[in-house]
């Protein structure tokens, strides 16, 4: 009880008093406060597992961190607190700057959706039942839909309708899946069966084989839907796109993780079983595929906040060969890099296009005219997104690329090479486009310390991330 | 031999087949009530016949929320919006009624593969009626514009993989059910509200007009 109680009492207090609240520079700061009160909680929570050397911290029979959770959960919350710690200042400047006051009860509606949606977030990770795991991602996308329809307008409507309905029905998918891995554990392994993580994982070599492989391929079509692998992703550009910048931060740097972390525990599971060859192959092919064909997305785009969803897309590519690896570590690695710089990213692109007043990329000119500040720090993110030493990710996905080499995954390695070039090359085209020449019309900005407080921090963190892994590659490989 | 569980699935599999054959709205959320209730009711003979308490809840709030519920819901949705009938999309009812009966044959077929039920719920039938649905569900989704359709043929892919979870394996852990449940109905709120939405800036609920933001 008393875990349920410090894990949910924030949000919810937070959520109640964002729907109730008339007064809203007070709900602004009251929201940055219970947020990183959150931040607080869940290192609370996690500190036996990250710092105390346990393997695993029970609450629940049901709920569990072990260390891969419990760095998710801690990386979730961080990028929540600092979308969140941003839209107060968004919210301020999208009427200071374009003139269009938000209306307060779109921002209170979109303070409460996005506690809640957190909250779902939180459940994702601490839950130790395949089950409860559903239900919670199930929540993410109720809950995230308020944040894609924010705008109002038609374009928002249409994206999260789109959200809704693909996610939804890819998820029932994943739910399918989980339904078949339970039947596989009444063969013998649990009577009555079982969809304790721990439990299957403890007797996965007695579930049966045929189930269990069922139950993974609809897993992973389920929540590969939900993490916007390809050919599924259609719903993500349109929801990146749409919703405010703070939003889009948390759907890329947080949401897709909980739908790939959803992966990994089923992966988990098949790979202690004798038929692990599905879950190596397949989603390590699968991912190269998707990072390709973002990639080549990559090259054709005209919205600016659509250009990092296709690089998101192209980064769970590149998680899901982790995943199919069998390395936790790497796929951390790599959705905390990603994580850091793309959050940065979304909040200095919303920033952008406050400026400019339009999402075309083929409108966004001159930047570093406009505002240096914000120039160099995109140009400082986008760098570390696209892997370029020495930033964090260069280090993730060179060990990945390593990695699958030694797994002798010819192929994806090569399919990933392309992909990284392709899209290295299409972001730097877009953004000297966005970096250099000279703006097309007159823009209004006015530069204040607090719009690039966060992503300035979240740049230094991806730099310290790349500096200190640096002697992962160079000392041993993993 | 067919067991009474086996005949209700099966009769709501056939019912969600004819149920494609209409694009009359308050029918087919009256169908899929019906539907719904036939599940129910074979939730309740599976927890007599395995004494199971949990599951006599389940069929209780499936009979409440999914079959009374949410097809009163929808309905007041469409009669507020004074949507009566469905445009259709791709192929005519008839046919995609035809298509959906001969998906229904073709979940025997693949369905035949799978482990008897350890627990000995039903077996065969029940898997078949569940996919059954899931293929009539996508069905559904796919020859209907209006976003209601859309709904419902969600509800439809739900209600076999809930079929498929009863006679397969029971039932999932009460809690999980119930979270399930929970899920579900805030889904059909969310879109129902996003409708209501959509009606307002659009001034129609034809989803597959939607088409803006490709590329």
């Amino acid at each position: 009880m008393e875990f349920f109680a410090s894990l949910s009492a924030f949000p919810i207090l937070g959520a109640v008093m964002a729907a109730g609240s008339s007064r809203i520079e007070q709900l602004r700061r009251l929201v940055i406060i219970i947020i990183w009160l959150q931040v607080i909680v869940a290192a609370f929570l996690c500190a036996p597992v990250l710092a105390g050397g346990a393997a695993l911290v029970r609450f629940t029979p049901d709920f569990a961190v072990d260390r891969i959770s419990a760095s998710f959960l801690m990386l979730t919350n961080f990028v929540a607190a600092c979308s969140l710690s941003h839209s107060p200042t968004f919210f301020r400047n999208e009427g200071l700057i374009t003139g269009k006051t938000v209306p307060p009860e779109h921002e209170r509606l979109f303070y409460a959706s996005a506690l809640l949606f957190v909250l779902a977030m939180n459940f994702v990770f601490v839950s130790d039942n395949l089950g409860l795991l559903w239900v919670s991602i199930e929540a993410t996308t109720l809950f995230s839909a308020g944040l894609v329809y924010f705008s109002r307008d038609k374009h928002a409507l249409e994206a999260t309708w789109k959200y809704l309905m693909v996610c939804s029905v890819g998820i029932a998918f994943a739910l399918l899946g989980t339904i078949l891995i339970f039947a596989a554990s009444q063969h013998g392994a649990v009577p009555g069966g079982s969809l304790n993580v721990r439990q299957l994982l403890g007797c996965a070599k007695q579930l049966e084989p045929k189930l269990l492989e069922l139950g993974y391929i609809f897993c992973l079509l389920g929540y590969g839907t939900k993490a916007g692998i390809f050919p599924l992703h259609t719903w993500l550009p349109d929801a990146h796109s749409e919703a405010p910048a703070p939003a889009s931060a948390m759907l890329s740097g947080a949401l897709l993780n909980c739908a790939l972390f959803a992966i990994w525990r089923v992966t988990e599971l098949v790979r202690l079983t004798e038929h692990h060859a599905i879950c190596e192959t397949v989603p390590v092919f699968w991912g190269a595929l998707t990072a390709l064909a973002a990639g080549f997305f990559l090259v054709h785009q005209y919205g600016i906040k659509r250009l990092w969803a296709y690089s998101s897309i192209e980064n769970v590519g590149i998680m899901l060969v982790a995943i199919g690896l069998g390395s936790p570590l790497l796929f951390f690695l790599q959705a905390l890099n990603h994580s850091v710089a793309k959050v940065a990213l979304f909040l200095l692109s919303g920033n952008i296009i406050q400026y400019y007043k339009t999402k075309d990329l083929s409108q966004i000119r001159g930047l570093l005219q406009v505002s240096p500040t914000c120039g160099i720090l995109f140009a400082i993110c986008a760098a570390a997104v696209t892997g370029m030493p020495p930033f964090g990710a260069f280090i993730a996905e060179w060990l990945i690329l390593a990695k699958s080499a030694d797994a002798m995954q010819g192929i994806a390695v090569g399919m990933l090479l392309i992909a990284l070039a392709i899209s290295f090359v299409a972001v730097s085209i877009h953004v000297s486009k966005i970096l250099w020449g000279v703006p097309k019309h007159e823009v209004a900005q006015q530069e204040t310390f607090s719009k690039y407080l966060i992503p300035s921090l979240l740049c230094l963190c991806t730099i310290i991330l790349g500096l200190t892994a640096l002697p992962l590659i160079m000392v041993k490989p993993i | 031999m067919m067991s009474p569980i086996d005949l209700c699935v099966l009769s709501a599999a056939v019912l969600a087949c004819l149920m494609v054959g209409s694009l009359h709205l308050r029918l087919n959320l009256w169908m899929y009530g019906a539907t719904t209730m036939f599940i129910a009711l074979a939730t309740a003979m599976t927890a007599q016949a395995h004494a199971e308490i949990s599951l006599i809840y389940i069929a209780l709030l499936i009979a409440a929320l999914k079959s009374a519920g949410i097809p009163l819901f929808l309905v007041w949705t469409s009669e507020k919006l004074n949507v009566h009938r469905d445009v259709g999309a791709m192929i005519p009812p008839p046919l995609a009624m035809h298509l959906s009966i001969g998906l229904f044959a073709l979940s025997f077929i693949l369905t035949r593969g799978l482990p008897a039920p350890e627990m000995e719920a039903t077996g065969w039938y029940g898997a078949a009626a569940g996919i059954s649905l899931l293929f009539t569900g996508l069905v559904v989704m796919l020859t209907r514009r209006l976003a209601i359709g859309q709904i419902l043929g969600f509800l439809v892919i739900e209600n076999g993989i809930y079929v498929f979870a009863l006679t397969q394996t029971l039932g999932m852990p009460l809690l999980v059910e119930m979270g399930v449940l929970l899920d579900m109905l805030v889904g059909v709120m969310v879109s129902g509200l996003l409708v209501f939405k959509i009606q307002k800036s659009f001034e129609h609920i034809d989803v597959a007009q939607l088409t803006s933001l490709k590329e």
